[in-house]
C-alpha cells in the first residue's frame, strides 16, 4: 500500500495549511487564550492526518489527550493567571526577535530538508500486515508484549505527574482541620457564647410587651431581651398579673 | 480499512458547522436591535456590574489540580482501552501486567486522596 | 442482514449524503420533541398540564420557542471577546452533531436499490469519536463562559468544564468492560456482539424452569451500566447535576449573556448530547437497534422496523433523565465532585479488575486468576482507614456533661404549655 490515496492528498492539502495557520497564530496572538485556541486547531489538523494515515486509534488518542486534555489544563492555567494575560512585547534581549526569527525558521529549514532528505526514496511496506487483525488489535499486541516495559514505566510517569500536581498546586490547610456541622454546633454553646440571635418573645413569653423579658428555655428572664434604654421601673399589680390569655380568659 | 468510511462523519460536521455559523451570523440580522446601554454591560441580575480587577479575576488553583488528574487518568483509560479489546487475544499475561499498571497508577490515585486533593470545600 | 464493520465505507456519495441528511433531521426533530416530552412528564410528574397549546397535545411548543428565539434581539456584551463569543456556540454543536455520526440504527436495508446499513458510518474507534467529542464540546462551554467577560458565566463555564472532565474520566472507564466483553469499538459490532440469547436454568429449589434473557450488557455488566448512567447524566450537565446552571446561584451558567439563535445553540446542543449518550447507552447496554427475544434473522430486526426500536428504547432513556430531574434535588458541588472522584472511579476500575480476573479464569480454566483481584480487594478493605464508630451516650449524660455557665437548655421532662391562642378556639368552640 505505498499508493498515496487521493482522499489522503486533498485532506493533506486542506488540513495542512490549517495546521500551520494554527501554529503561526499560537505564536503571533496576542491574547493568551487566543494563542491556546490556534494550538487547538494544530492538534486537532494533526489528529486527522493521524487518522487519515491509516492510525484511527492514535490519531482519537490525539483528539481525546492532547486536544481535550492536555489543551483543556493550559486554557485552565491560562485562566488561573487572569483573563487578558497578554504577552509583553519589550524585548528583555536586544535583537532578540530577529535571532529567535531566524533561528526558528532555519531549524524548520534543517528538519525538513533532513526528512525530506531520509524519506524521499523510501517505500513504504508493512501497513498491511500490521492493521492486520484491526488497527486497535495490534496496536495492543505490540504495546502489551514487544513495550510492555515502557507500558510499565508510564506508569511511574503518571505517578510522578500526580504527585508533581498536588506539591505545586495543592494548598495543605494549615492546622486549621476543617470543622463538621457537630462540632460547629458544639462550639456554639460552650460557655462565654451567646448562641444565637438576642431572643425575642418567643413561645414562653406570656406578653408581648417590649418591657417583659423573653424567657430562656429553662424559664428563666433573659435580661439580653430587653433593650437597655428602656427606663427601668416596678410594674403595677395590675400589669404583673397574668394575661387573661393564660388564665383562660377568667 | 480505506477512508471512505470516515466521509460521512466530515460530512456531517460540515453540515452540523454551517448550521451553526449561519445561526451565529444570522441571529443580529434577524432580531430587533434597541440600543439601550444597560444591555451591553455584563449581566449581574440588575446591580450595577462589580468592576473586574486588573486581569479579570483569578481562579482557584484546584481548577488545575482536577485538570491535571484527569489528563492522568485520561491516559490511563487510553491504555486500558486497546488492552480490552484484545483482552482475549493477551491472555493472562495482559491481565497480570494491566492489574500492575492499575495497581501502581491507583498509588498516585491514593496519595492524592490522602493529602486532600480530591476534597472540594 | 447485521452490518459488520466491512460493510461501511461503500455507500454511493447520494446515499451518504441522504444518510447525512437523515440524521441532522432526526437530531434536530429529536430535540425539539426531546423538548415538548420533558416539559410534558415533568408536568405530569407535578400534576399540572404542561404546553399544550401548540398543536395537537402542544407537540409544537418547542417549535415555536426556536422561532421566537431566532426573533429576539442579538446582545453581544460591551466586554465580550467578540471572536470566541462567536465560535463558542459553534463548537458546541458541531460537536454535538458529529458524536451522533456513528449511532446505529438498524440493518442493512435497500435504499434506492441500494444495500446500505441503517447507520451513518462505523470506524474501528467508533465509540472513541463520540468521547472525543464530548471532550471537544467542553470548550465550546469553556470560551463561551470566559469570552463573556463576566463573573457568573466565567464561573459557570469554569464549574461545568471541572465537572465535565471530571465525569468524563468515570464514563471512558465504563465502557472499558463493554469493549472486553465485545472485543471491538466498533458500534455495529458491539450491537452484534449483543444478538444472541441466553438460557439462563433457575436452581431446582426453586422449580428448575428456564428463561432466555438478551445477552444484554446491561444484564451482564450492570456495575458498568450503572456507572455509565450516572456519569452520562453528570456529563450531560443534567438535573440532579445540573450545577453550572444552578439558577439561584450562578443565574445560567456559561450561557447567561447568549440571546437569540446564539443561546439556541446552546439549547439544541445540550439536547442533542443527551440524545447522543442515550443512544450510546441503548446501544452498548441494551442490545442496540434489536428487539429483544427474536433471533437477528427473524422479520421484527429486519428492514426499517428497528429504527422504531431504537427510537423507543431511546425515549425510555430520556424518560429517565426527566424522570429523574422531576424527582431529585441539586447536589451540592462538593459532594459531587466528591462522588465522581471518590466513588465512581475507583468503583469503576475495581470492577474492571474483577471482571478482567473472572473472564482470565474462564478462558484459562483455571480459578486461580479469579481469586487474585478477590485477594486484592480484600487486602485494600484491609488496608483501608476505618472511621471509628462514635459511642452512643444516652441524652441524660450529654446534658450533664455540659461543662458550667453553658448556654441553658430546657429540662428533658419538660412539658411545653399549651398555647393560650389554643385554648381560646377551644373554648369558643365549647360555647357554640
Amino acid at each position: 500500500m505505498s499508493a498515496v490515496q487521493t482522499g489522503e492528498i486533498i485532506t493533506f492539502f486542506i488540513l495542512a495549511p490549517l495546521a500551520v495557520i494554527g501554529a503561526l497564530g499560537m505564536v503571533l496572538a496576542r491574547n493568551a487564550v487566543h494563542s491556546a485556541l490556534w494550538l487547538i486547531l494544530t492538534m486537532l489538523s494533526l489528529g486527522v492526518f493521524y487518522i487519515v494515515q491509516a492510525g484511527p486509534f492514535i490519531g482519537m488518542v490525539q483528539i481525546i489527550v492532547y486536544t481535550g486534555a492536555i489543551m483543556m489544563l493550559f486554557l485552565f492555567v491560562l485562566m488561573l493567571v487572569g483573563r487578558d494575560a497578554s504577552d509583553s512585547v519589550i524585548e528583555t534581549l536586544r535583537g532578540q526577535k530577529v535571532v529567535g526569527t531566524l533561528l526558528g525558521v532555519g531549524l524548520a529549514g534543517l528538519m525538513a530538508t533532513g526528512i525530506y532528505q531520509a524519506t524521499r526514496d523510501y517505500t513504504v511496506v508493512g501497513l498491511e500486515a500490521a492493521n492486520k487483525d484491526g488497527n486497535v488489535q495490534g496496536l495492543a499486541k505490540l504495546i502489551f508484549t514487544n513495550y510492555v516495559f515502557a507500558f510499565e514505566v508510564t506508569s511511574a510517569l503518571l505517578i510522578t505527574a500526580a504527585v508533581g500536581a498536588m506539591i505545586l498546586a495543592h494548598q495543605e490547610k494549615s492546622g486549621v482541620k476543617a470543622v463538621g456541622q457537630v462540632a460547629k454546633m458544639r462550639e456554639r454553646f460552650l460557655p462565654g457564647n451567646y448562641p444565637g440571635p438576642k431572643p425575642g418573645p418567643g413561645v414562653f413569653a406570656t406578653s408581648n410587651s417590649v418591657a417583659t423579658p423573653a424567657k430562656l428555655p429553662d424559664g428563666n428572664p433573659s435580661q439580653r431581651s430587653i433593650s437597655p434604654i428602656l427606663p427601668t421601673r416596678e410594674l403595677t399589680a395590675a400589669e404583673k398579673a397574668d394575661k387573661p390569655t393564660l388564665t383562660g380568659g377568667a | 480499512m480505506s477512508l471512505s468510511a470516515y466521509v460521512p462523519i466530515v460530512g456531517l460536521f460540515a453540515l452540523a458547522g454551517a448550521f451553526g455559523l449561519f445561526s451565529v451570523a444570522a441571529a443580529p440580522f434577524i432580531g430587533p436591535r434597541r440600543f439601550n446601554r444597560a444591555k451591553l454591560d455584563a449581566y449581574e441580575c440588575g446591580i450595577e456590574p462589580t468592576p473586574q480587577p486588573i486581569g479579570g479575576g483569578r481562579f482557584p488553583v484546584k481548577f488545575y489540580l482536577t485538570a491535571m488528574l484527569f489528563i492522568v487518568f485520561d491516559i490511563e483509560i487510553i491504555f486500558l482501552y486497546p488492552w480490552a479489546v484484545s483482552f482475549n487475544m493477551l491472555g493472562v499475561f495482559g491481565f497480570v501486567e494491566m492489574v500492575i499498571f492499575i495497581i501502581t497508577v491507583f498509588i498516585a490515585y491514593t496519595y492524592v486522596w490522602r493529602r486532600g486533593g480530591l476534597d472540594w470545600d | 442482514m447485521m452490518p459488520t464493520l466491512a460493510d461501511f465505507g461503500k455507500d454511493v456519495w447520494w446515499i451518504v449524503l441522504i444518510k447525512v441528511l437523515a440524521v441532522f433531521v432526526f437530531l434536530v426533530v429529536m430535540t425539539l420533541f426531546t423538548i415538548w416530552y420533558e416539559r410534558r412528564v415533568v408536568a405530569r410528574m407535578q400534576v399540572r398540564p404542561g404546553p399544550n397549546r401548540n398543536g395537537p397535545f402542544g407537540l409544537l411548543q418547542s417549535l415555536a420557542d426556536g422561532l421566537k428565539l431566532a426573533f429576539k434581539e442579538d446582545i453581544m456584551p460591551l466586554k465580550a471577546d467578540k471572536v470566541v463569543f462567536f465560535i463558542a456556540p459553534v463548537i458546541s454543536t458541531i460537536c454535538a452533531f458529529t458524536a451522533f455520526a456513528i449511532m446505529p440504527f438498524g440493518p442493512i436495508v435497500s435504499l434506492f436499490g441500494q444495500k446500505t446499513p441503517l447507520q451513518l458510518t462505523d470506524i474501528p474507534v467508533a465509540v472513541l469519536l463520540v468521547l472525543a467529542c464530548s471532550g471537544l464540546g467542553i470548550y465550546g462551554i469553556v470560551l463561551s463562559g470566559w469570552a463573556s467577560g463576566s463573573t457568573y458565566p466565567l464561573l459557570g463555564g469554569l464549574r461545568s468544564s471541572a465537572q465535565m472532565i471530571s465525569y468524563e474520566v468515570a464514563m471512558g472507564l465504563s465502557i472499558v468492560a463493554v469493549f472486553m466483553m465485545s472485543g471491538t469499538m466498533s458500534t455495529s459490532e458491539i450491537v452484534k456482539a449483543q444478538a444472541e440469547s441466553s438460557q439462563t436454568t433457575v436452581p431446582d429449589v426453586l422449580g428448575g424452569w428456564s428463561f432466555t434473557t438478551p445477552n444484554w450488557y446491561v444484564v451482564l455488566l450492570l456495575p458498568s451500566f450503572i456507572i455509565y448512567a450516572i456519569s452520562a447524566v453528570g456529563e450531560t450537565n443534567r438535573a440532579p447535576f445540573d450545577l453550572p446552571e444552578a439558577e439561584s446561584e450562578l443565574v445560567g451558567g456559561f450561557h447567561t449573556e447568549y440571546s437569540s439563535l446564539k443561546f439556541a445553540l446552546f439549547f439544541l446542543a445540550e439536547y442533542i448530547n443527551m440524545v447522543t449518550v442515550s443512544g450510546l447507552a441503548v446501544t452498548l447496554f441494551f442490545g442496540g437497534w434489536r428487539f429483544p427475544g427474536f433471533g437477528p434473522e427473524h422479520a421484527i430486526n429486519q428492514g426499517w422496523l428497528p429504527v422504531l426500536w431504537f427510537t423507543i428504547k431511546l425515549l425510555i432513556a430520556l424518560f429517565i433523565f426527566v424522570w429523574l430531574r422531576g424527582t431529585l434535588p441539586r447536589l451540592r458541588y462538593d459532594q459531587f465532585m466528591r462522588f465522581g472522584w471518590k466513588v465512581l472511579i475507583p468503583a469503576n476500575l475495581v470492577w474492571i479488575v474483577v471482571l478482567a480476573g473472572i473472564k482470565t479464569s474462564q478462558n484459562t480454566d483455571n480459578l486461580l486468576w479469579a481469586i487474585i483481584p478477590v485477594a486484592l480487594l480484600l487486602l485494600g478493605a484491609l488496608f483501608w482507614p476505618s472511621k471509628k464508630k462514635a459511642v452512643e451516650v444516652p441524652m441524660e449524660k450529654q446534658v450533664a456533661k455540659r461543662p458550667a455557665g453553658s448556654y441553658p437548655v430546657p429540662p428533658i421532662d419538660l412539658e411545653v404549655p399549651v398555647s393560650p391562642r389554643a385554648r381560646r378556639i377551644t373554648a369558643e368552640r365549647e360555647v357554640v
